[in-house]
């Protein structure tokens, strides 16, 4: 464990410090926030820029950095808030690796299959490289379940209560992402509570995030008239007609396994997921930016992403599986333990799926695979819950699942060493 | 007789079953799309912008074995007064290969070549003759 834990260290802290922030999601107006509150002590407004709608914890954090390197010469002055986004990543890694050993903390192999595939997770590798809140988010928010899973294992108590609420309280300070989070947590904790007929820590839960995300949300609905505001005011007229049938289908899903790059299958919701969380669909990550138009991409820089679109088919249908699994042995259990994690996945993805509907976009800007790391903690348990449970246990057949995994990850090493 | 307990093997396997089938039905969706549709070449998005979006007349290329030679096929028309060849190439060794040929009779600024589209001028093109087949260039 040991030496994943430092390879991925290494890892993050390489592409971190080599990756361009400005090829980044939203790295100028994330720059302009971060100045905006460091420098003016104020909430940007929609002139100030872009994401002024993101809450504003990693903001400040980078913000800080920001000065600190400015005052001090070092630069990019955006470099620390990257590397403030890598060092949440590979928390985020460590906290899945603890999830697993807290819900099966025998099954040494489960954990450290969890760890591997969190750390090899394309989505989560790119973003701890990028100047952008995602990742300590997602930090902050598998922290909160990590303690209530415990809680859930164990007992609820006064002081769990209120460390789950204060980190996914800070996490929802952080990005809106990790309030469907929140809400499986309170789920969860009310079930547990319905039965043990202990209210006391699920309150304390409920108010602590509250006061820490609170001020911010009401900020939100005062000064732009809703609580979950967004960059730009979402289509009249019915829902149901915001996209069309593609995006739902996903008809050029084949092509992902091809050519999983832009602008092909642009706002089918399932391919384009896929050729970004497995790839980088959007092309920023290690090639040229994206050419004009009549101008050739590099060759292999579809055949890269086209190798990575095809390594995640098995671990994609195994990670589902999983999900599946573990709501079933929750609901046969009756285990809100190891039911909070499919939860937490189904109501990101719902999260997600509706604010994809609620705002299209001709350019498919508002689908990434980056958005979905909240769920990225679920994924790699269940995937592991899977695997361990259906491979023989003799030394031969671990053996072949070491190998596999083995070449799971070396196979994409080209794509996510920068 | 008492339902079977829910073991970790069985509820590994039941989520499997689940996935094979939500990914499978996905690979139906989209093999049943590749099979009944064609996504448009470059050559017929190009054609298809020129004729609406520029409002030209686009005839087919005679007499020209460099540009019959192109893989991703080749259109002729007239942008402001100046006949326009153009060939789309499949790759840039391709794109090369095209402008080598061309080269040979000295064409000068008529020759354009911009990623996978090999123009050739009948005269030296204007910076709008130009901007119009740039503005079609997939």
């Amino acid at each position: 464990m040991g030496v994943v834990l430092a390879a991925n260290g290494a890892l993050l802290l390489w592409n971190a410090w080599r990756y361009d922030w400005l090829r980044g999601y939203d790295a100028y107006a994330n720059d302009e926030y971060a100045s905006t509150v460091a420098d003016d002590h104020r909430l940007p407004s929609a002139d100030d820029s872009g994401v002024w709608h993101t809450p504003p914890l990693w903001f400040a954090v980078a913000g800080v950095l920001r000065r600190a390197a400015l005052d001090h010469g070092w630069g990019p002055a955006q470099r620390p808030g990257q590397l403030l986004a890598a060092a949440a990543g590979f928390a985020v890694c460590v906290l899945v690796f603890l999830l697993a050993r807290e819900l099966w903390p025998e099954r040494r192999g489960l954990h450290l299959l969890a760890l591997i595939v969190a750390a090899a997770s394309p989505a989560l590798v790119r973003a701890s490289a990028m100047y952008h809140p995602e990742t300590l988010a997602v930090a902050l928010a598998a922290g909160g379940m990590l303690v209530a899973v415990h809680a859930l294992r164990t007992r609820w108590t006064v002081w769990s209560g209120l460390g789950a609420g204060v980190l996914l309280g800070l996490a929802g300070l952080t990005r809106a992402w990790a309030l469907p989070v929140l809400a499986a947590v309170v789920a969860a904790a009310c079930l547990d509570a319905w039965s043990r007929r202990r209210w006391l820590p699920v309150a304390l839960l409920v108010a602590s995030s509250l006061v820490l995300i609170g001020p911010w949300l009401a900020n939100e609905q005062r000064a732009h008239g809703s609580a979950l505001a967004f960059n730009r005011p979402a289509p009249s007229g019915s829902v149901l007609s915001r996209r069309p049938a593609s995006f739902y289908v996903g008809p050029r899903s084949l092509r992902a396994l091809e050519h999983p790059v832009t602008p092909l299958f642009r706002n089918e919701l399932v391919p384009h997921l896929y050729a970004d969380w497995w790839g980088d669909w959007a092309l920023t990550w290690d090639s040229p930016p994206p050419p004009a138009p009549g101008q050739l991409l590099p060759p292999n820089v579809v055949s890269e992403r086209g190798r990575q679109a095809v390594i995640g088919i098995v671990p994609s249908v195994l990670a589902l599986a999983g999900i599946v699994a573990l709501a079933l042995l929750a609901v046969a259990r009756r285990s809100a333990a190891i039911g909070l994690l499919p939860l937490s996945a189904l109501a990101v993805a719902g999260a997600y799926a509706l604010f994809a509907v609620l705002y299209p976009s001709t350019d498919g800007d508002t689908i990434k695979g980056t958005y979905l790391l909240m769920a990225l903690p679920a994924a790699s348990v269940g995937l592991a819950f899977v695997v361990d449970a259906l491979r023989p246990h003799t030394r031969t057949a671990t053996a072949v699942t070491a190998g596999v995994v083995a070449l799971f990850v070396a196979a994409q090493l080209p794509f996510l060493i920068l | 007789m008492a339902p079977r307990p829910l073991t970790d093997v069985r509820a590994a396997r039941l989520g499997l079953a689940v996935a094979v089938v939500v990914v499978g039905a996905q690979a139906v969706v989209g093999a049943a799309w590749s099979l009944s549709h064609d996504d448009p070449t470059e050559l017929e998005l190009t054609t298809r912008c020129l004729e609406r979006e520029k409002g030209l007349t686009l005839e087919e290329t005679t007499d020209d074995p460099v540009a019959a030679s192109a893989q991703g096929g080749t259109l002729r028309t007239i942008v402001e007064g100046n006949l326009v060849t153009l060939s789309v190439a499949t790759s840039q060794a391709e794109a090369e290969r095209l402008r080598a040929a061309y080269a040979s009779s000295n064409p000068g600024v008529r020759l354009d070549v911009r990623g996978r589209y090999v123009a050739l001028w009948l005269r030296d093109p204007s910076r709008s003759q130009r901007q119009a087949t740039y503005d079609c260039a997939y």
